[in-house]
Order: C-alpha cells, then sequence, then structure tokens
C-alpha cells in the first residue's frame, strides 16, 4: 500500500482542469446529479437485461429485450463514466487513496469482465431463441451476478465519502 | 434465484448501512469555537476550506459547498484572507486540527453552513 497518492494523480488534481472543476459554482454540482441520473438510468436497463437473462418477462423475446436495453445501458455507463471523471479529477489525489473507492473499481472491473464473458460466448445463443424458451444456465447466471456486481457498485460509490 | 436477489439487497443495503455518516467523523459531543484571522481560504467544491488562527493552535475548517454558502450570503469576499472569523463546530476524529463549521460568524453576521 502506498502511503500518498502516485504523482498522476496529484498532478490530475492540480491541474487546470481540477482547478476549473473546484472553483466553478456548478460544474461539480451537475456532475454530481449527473451522475446520479446516469446511475439511475443504469440501474433501470440493467435490471430490465439481466432479469430477462435470469428467466423474468419470458413472454418477451430475449434478443429484442438484450440489443434494446443494451443501448441504454451502454450510453448511461459512458455518462457514468464522464462524469464520475469529474468527480474524481476534483479531488483525485485523496480518492485515489480511498479503499471503498478502490473496492469499487475493482467491482466495476469485475462488473465489465461479467459483460464480455457474456458478450462473446453466451449472448450468441441467447439471440435467436423465441419467447418462453429456457435460457441457457449461463445467461442466468451472468444475469444475477451482473445485477448483484452493479449493486454493488452503487453502494461503495455512495460509501467513498464516509471513509 | 430469489436467494440471490435477497443476498444482493443485503449487499447493497450493508454497504450504506455499515458507513459512518460524513458528520460520523466529526465529534458533535465536543463541539469548539474557533475565533481568528484567516490565513488561507479556497472558495471550491466540494467544500470550502480555511485556516485559521485559533488562540491555541493553526485549524483547517470546512465548510459547505461553494453555491450554498453563495445562497446565505457567504461569498469569497466574505472569507476572505485576513478577516476574523468566528466558527462553531466539530473536530475531526480523523484529521488533526480540522473541524467541520456548523456556522461562522464574521463582522457580526453569521451563517450557517447546514
Amino acid at each position: 500500500m502506498l502511503d500518498s497518492a502516485p504523482g498522476l494523480f496529484v498532478a490530475l488534481e492540480g491541474s487546470g482542469v481540477g482547478q476549473a472543476i473546484r472553483q466553478s459554482t456548478w460544474i461539480y454540482m451537475a456532475a454530481n446529479v449527473g451522475h446520479i441520473l446516469a446511475l439511475a438510468v443504469f440501474a433501470g436497463a440493467v435490471a430490465v437485461l439481466d432479469l430477462r437473462m435470469a428467466g423474468a418477462f419470458a413472454a418477451t423475446s430475449p434478443g429484442h429485450v438484450l440489443s434494446c436495453a443494451r443501448r441504454v445501458v451502454v450510453a448511461a455507463f459512458l455518462g457514468l463514466v464522464l462524469t464520475g471523471a469529474i468527480l474524481f479529477t476534483a479531488e483525485a489525489s485523496h480518492v485515489i487513496m480511498n479503499r471503498v473507492f478502490q473496492f469499487k473499481l475493482a467491482l466495476i472491473a469485475l462488473g465489465l469482465l461479467n459483460v464480455a464473458l457474456f458478450e462473446i460466448f453466451t449472448a450468441p445463443k441467447v439471440r435467436e431463441l423465441p419467447p418462453l424458451a429456457p435460457l441457457p444456465a449461463a445467461a442466468k447466471r451472468a444475469g444475477i451476478a451482473s445485477i448483484a456486481i452493479w449493486l454493488m457498485v452503487a453502494a461503495s460509490g455512495r460509501s467513498i465519502a464516509y471513509f | 434465484m430469489t436467494r440471490y436477489l435477497l443476498l444482493a439487497a443485503v449487499f447493497a443495503l450493508a454497504g450504506p448501512a455499515a458507513a459512518h455518516h460524513g458528520w460520523g467523523s466529526y465529534d458533535a459531543a465536543k463541539p469548539v469555537t474557533v475565533t481568528g484571522p484567516i490565513l488561507t481560504s479556497k472558495y471550491e467544491n466540494p467544500h470550502a476550506t480555511l485556516t485559521v488562527k485559533g488562540s491555541d493552535k493553526e485549524w483547517t475548517i470546512t465548510l459547505a459547498p461553494t453555491s450554498r454558502m453563495g445562497n446565505r450570503g457567504a461569498q469569497a469576499a466574505v472569507v476572505a484572507v485576513g478577516r476574523t472569523v468566528s466558527a462553531y463546530g466539530y473536530p475531526s476524529t480523523v484529521e488533526k486540527d480540522e473541524m467541520r463549521a456548523e456556522r461562522i460568524t464574521i463582522d457580526g453576521k453569521t451563517y450557517e453552513m447546514r
């Protein structure tokens, strides 16, 4: 464990961009509000996608639900990354050393790994299945893991301020 | 599946519940009043901060987000270097010589930070 932040993050926080974020009356606040809104949209779309993969809404076409929800998930995730980067930059040297933030980054990596494995191995098998067809066990597992991981990401994100 | 969802819900709720509240790392049982000249003033987000030469030592005083301070009349010029401030608040249990202000008084005018 390092005692102080790597120079990169000290430099990021001290940069003109970092200063501008802190000194603006509205940028930090807007990023904070935007992060929550993006999270709400992300969680909603993730829930639809993952619950379908877990076997809910069986009368819908899994491939159709997957492709529709995925578009929203990706857009909301980009919104989360953008607003999160703004919040991070303002206090980079402190936040990078925060244990809960490090845990959150690891969880995000785990969530993205789950997405990659699902997209490569499972999604192609699900895409052409008709409504009411049983889904592969891998789809169920991926869906349930995804919900659990992203909820934990959200919980750890909110907890950064308290550790 | 119900079992997994319950597990996920427990994780989601356990995180925030186990965490300290933002005021949890300040000792509300030992309020202090720090009075003295402002040595440095950072009017920045997420919280404005001052360093103040108190009678006992130099304190770092955490204030509020700048938009809230502005709304309550405490613009950057109000908490400028050299002015005398009296800050009532709670000492940090984590950071040495840091306190979080509940309210500050400058030139006879009091500004609430919460």
